[in-house]
């Protein structure tokens, strides 16, 4: 019992990251109906501006975290108005390709900097254990994990419900030509889009790489990327909601199905692949997304 | 075609609202209009008729900028013939697409609050407030995704959606489509009180010419893409001509 | 539109026409003899202090990626449907053949037999949810599916057959035949005058050059087999379908192709070409590691034909060379002027890709090969023949080369099967 309890607790704080990863695809994929195949390694390049400016430039930790979100943000925006926007946003392909070469790029960037010994990234929530039962514990860092996605997703439906820009951005999403006739100026509406993706996966990465138990290095989000899309399509691809609810359950799935279905764990990513066939084949919209997301 | 220059608008350019002079565009390699000239004088409802096909949507989109287009737009006497759609609602024109263009994911009030995107002044609350007095189905209903809404209802949201930017020209597209008969009469009653009660000028575009000539000032009639006659409301509305073609009288 | 008149012009069905494809062919032989037996890890050019090795075993791995790039050319390029999987059946195919040679002792051509069946299959199976997954969510699918391969070859059941992390190591080595004259071809090269000595040094070559050319010689026979067999391909009925999807799936539907047929149908091919290439990679390497078969492959495939040209057959040739060139390029630049040595250690091929595939996107979508035939269209011009109906219209409107580009469907432009 206690086991599960701590394979419970494993799960919801890997799902997180996944969720907000995920959180990040949604927010791309509501205004622009792409995916960005980059976004992992935007967030993990994040990361890698957050430890450098807490170690080189002493900034406390969470500071440093802020810091990255808002630079990723501003880059992000940059490349959306230099590399996305020259595209008719209704072909998908030129722009699949180009999110592929960012992804070869800033992979490579990151490993050319910094190389690709894992590095400890410091901790962000206190260590310990908030709760115990038995041999069952629920550490500060899951709680911590829980409560960021909390707050992100208070933080951004305030941001979208509250604000004219984030009604803007809900604007685009639902109806572009609408938009444009009510005069809103769609391309700085989808820079602000990919500026808040790349700070909520910035700050993803920075979270799941300040467990105890994982170290930051360039290809950290290689395969976590694939987790993210899974939970992202198993949730909806246009639902915020929706992701957090599927990064939750793929990091279930991943902690409890793996052990208790006897599946070795080399194959969790297989389970994630499999589980964003079924979706895709069966139910596209996922659980919380529009109908309309198969736009095919 | 020639067009029948009848002699009872006696406006002075400054009363233009909008005067739109060899207009030609289309979609890609094929031109749909081929140099139209029209005009609306302010306080007007101007209509523009003709069958499918003829054009009138396309005219619309050229006017709003949304497709390529040559020729003089001219709003107020300002030139528009280079702007694009977003910088129009700025000058106080408020286009209301073919087929609604609600936001269906959005609610019917968001809908409204995204019509005044381009104020930044406190009385927006006070006009939704207006709006939903107007049409009381939208207050009801004022929290529930516009997707949800019949299409009567989504007209109605489109319009005030369009006169929350305060505009001086409404650009109408077809309101009649996909409508029922009783539904688009109070409709139409809707927009002529409108005009009257507000001044805003008008430009319809409508393929049920009776009741777009019903309440309308002048009238246009489009045949591929060149305008084939023009008149008082009216006038047009007696035509023997147009009575056959439009009206299957 | 060629605005000046070309220096050449062709008609094709003439015999001055037919006189230059020979030439191109010759040409072509000339060029791969020279590169066998040129790039005999015999030297190194050196500039700016960097050294960079001539060695043929590159040649041979760029060979098994322009297989596998050819595969991708097939299921996209031609037919539209964007895999980001083309590494998972290159490293099927290199394990199946690795496994077949190492422990059952097959000859590496005779594993083809099982390698190509194999992949087919597989990808067959593959082909089958893509019809319903289209597009962006295809290539999310497929993706996924790469990024999984190594997991799978992982797994503890199968690790007497894969040889799990540690890899599988295969000791078979391409011998020539004693009657090939590889010695003498390489004195009557020396003999040649200026170049001669970039045949190798020294009298003939030792038993591993001998290999490796032998080796390289093989491959590229198969290469040129299935680059034959791909251009039939597109050339037929079934090819035509396969474009006919990619241009407008719709009206192809709608004209009666069977779109589950062509669109599974080319999966199964660009599959079972990966399996080929995967094959050729682990004869030449020696040994199968699952660190080799990663998303990153994968990627770099898409890299390749993009960059090679989108929908050519010539852009899988150069697709295969960039991918397997530039990466060692790169790591061999440890020196250049200006730029401290720090920036140039890591993955700098990574880099030049993929800020490469973001640019050939802007500046030239239909890849080199839309550049390279834009040059060659103001030098040489081909047209068709002119049906004899009508007598008097020879040499009417000349041929504009249609420069492909990369958008909605992977449109291609025609090919032609005067490359490769």
């Amino acid at each position: 019992m206690e086991l599960f309890l701590n394979r419970i607790s494993d799960g919801l704080s890997n799902g997180a990251t996944y969720a907000l990863i995920a959180m990040a695809l949604v927010m791309i994929f509501k205004a622009t109906t792409l995916i960005n195949f980059a976004q992992g390694e935007f967030a993990m390049f994040g990361g890698f501006i957050a430890l450098v400016l807490a170690t080189e430039q002493g900034i406390p930790m969470w500071g440093a975290v802020f810091g990255s979100m808002v630079i990723t943000a501003v880059c992000a925006a940059g490349i959306e108005r230099t590399l996305i926007r020259p595209f008719d946003p209704s072909d998908h392909l030129p722009l699949v390709i180009i999110t592929l070469g960012l992804f070869l790029g800033i992979n490579a960037l990151a490993g050319i900097i910094w190389r690709f010994d894992p590095r400890a990234f410091p901790e962000l929530f206190p260590s310990g254990n908030a709760l115990t039962y038995g041999t069952a514990t629920l550490s500060w860092y899951t709680v911590g994990t829980l409560v960021t996605i909390a707050v992100v997703s208070g933080g951004l439906t305030l941001l979208l419900n509250k604000t004219k820009i984030g009604l803007a951005f809900r604007a685009v999403s639902s109806n572009l030509e609408s938009s444009e006739l009510v005069g809103i100026k769609v391309g700085p509406t989808l820079q602000f889009g990919w500026a808040i993706a790349a700070a909520v996966g910035t700050l993803g990465v920075c979270v799941f790489v300040a467990s105890p138990f994982r170290q930051l290095e360039p290809n950290v989000m290689v395969t976590g990327l694939i987790f993210a899309v899974s939970a992202a399509a198993l949730g909806g691809l246009d639902s915020l909601g929706g992701a957090i609810v599927g990064g939750l359950a793929i990091g279930l799935v991943q902690s409890i199905a793996v052990p208790y279905l006897g599946i070795p764990s080399e194959l969790s990513l297989l389970a994630a692949v499999v589980v964003l066939m079924l979706v895709l084949l069966f139910k596209p919209s996922g659980l919380f997304g529009t109908p309309q997301v198969e736009r095919v | 075609m020639s067009d029948t220059n009848t002699p009872s608008d006696t406006t002075t350019p400054t009363d233009l609202v909008l005067d739109v002079k060899g207009l030609e565009g289309g979609y890609g390699q094929i031109q749909v209009l081929h140099g139209l000239d029209f005009h609306v004088a302010d306080g007007e409802i101007v209509v523009i008729l003709g069958a499918n096909g003829a054009g009138k949507t396309t005219t619309l989109r050229a006017v709003s900028g949304m497709i390529p287009r040559t020729g003089s737009v001219k709003l107020r006497g300002d030139d528009i013939s280079n702007a694009k759609a977003p910088d129009l609602v700025r000058q106080g024109v408020a286009h209301v697409p073919q087929g609604r263009g609600t936001l269906p994911e959005l609610s019917v009030e968001d809908n409204l609050r995204v019509g005044a995107y381009i104020r930044d002044d406190n009385e927006i609350d006070a006009d939704i407030d207006q709006w939903f007095d107007v049409y009381p189905v939208l207050r009801e209903r004022k929290n529930q995704r516009a997707g949800s809404l019949s299409g009567g209802e989504q007209q109605m949201l489109a319009v005030s959606r369009a006169l929350m930017s305060r505009p001086s020209l409404l650009l109408l597209d077809e309101p009649s489509l996909g409508l029922a008969p009783i539904i688009v009469a109070e409709l139409f009653e809707r927009f002529a009180e409108i005009n009257k009660e507000t001044g805003t000028t008008m430009l319809v575009v409508e393929q049920n010419a009776q009741l777009a000539l019903g309440i309308g000032d002048r009238g246009y009639v489009l045949e591929s893409g060149e305008i084939f006659t023009e008149g008082p409301a009216d006038e047009l509305i007696n035509d023997d001509a147009i009575r056959k073609a439009y009206l299957g009288v | 539109m060629a605005t000046k008149s070309p220096k050449f012009l062709f008609t094709q069905g003439t015999n001055r026409y037919r006189a230059y494809k020979f030439a191109g062919f010759a040409l072509l032989t000339l060029l791969i003899l020279i590169v066998a037996f040129a790039y005999n890890d015999t030297g190194s050019i050196t500039l700016f202090d960097n050294d960079y090795k001539f060695s043929i075993t590159r040649v041979t791995k760029s060979i098994s990626f322009m297989v596998a790039i050819l595969g991708l050319q097939v299921v996209a390029g031609f037919t539209g449907q964007l895999s980001l999987g083309q590494g998972f059946f290159f490293g099927t195919g290199a394990y199946v053949s690795a496994y077949l040679v190492a422990d059952q002792d097959w000859a590496w051509f005779t594993s083809l037999l099982v390698v190509i069946p194999v992949c087919f299959l597989i990808g067959l199976l593959f082909g089958i949810p893509a019809l319903r997954i289209k597009g962006l969510y295809l290539a999310l699918v497929t993706l996924g599916m790469a990024a999984v391969f190594p997991s799978l070859i992982k797994l503890d059941f199968l690790l007497d057959y894969t040889g799990g992390a540690a890899g599988k190591q295969v000791d078979s080595d391409f011998i020539p035949p004693s009657w090939l004259p590889l010695d003498g071809i390489v004195d009557a090269l020396h003999t040649i005058p200026l170049i001669g000595q970039y045949f190798g040094e020294g009298e003939g070559l030792s038993s591993k050059e001998e290999q490796r050319v032998w080796t390289f010689f093989l491959m590229t026979i198969l290469a040129l087999i299935c680059f034959k067999v791909v251009s039939n391909l597109i050339k037929s009925r079934p090819g035509r379908a396969m474009r006919a999807i990619r241009d407008n799936e719709t009206s192809a539907a709608v004209n009666g192709m069977s779109l589950a047929f062509h669109k599974t149908m080319s999966f199964g091919v660009a599959s079972a070409l990966g399996g080929v290439g995967g094959m050729i990679y682990v004869a030449e390497l020696g040994i199968a590691s699952e660190g080799d078969f990663t998303q990153l492959i994968s990627i770099l495939f898409v890299v390749g034909m993009v960059v090679g040209g989108v929908g050519t057959l010539s852009g899988a040739v150069l697709g295969g060379l960039v991918i397997a060139f530039i990466p060692d390029w790169a790591s061999s630049t440890q020196n250049l002027p200006g730029v401290p040595e720090r920036w140039l250690q890591g993955p700098t091929g990574g880099l030049i890709l993929g800020v490469g595939l973001i640019v050939v996107t802007f500046v030239l979508p239909g890849g080199i090969i839309a550049g390279v035939r834009k040059i060659r269209g103001r030098i040489v011009q081909v047209l068709p023949e002119t049906p004899a109906l009508m007598p008097g219209v020879a040499g009417a409107a000349p041929l504009e080369p249609v420069s492909a580009q990369v958008s909605g469907g992977l449109d291609g432009g025609p090919t032609t099967a005067d490359d490769d």
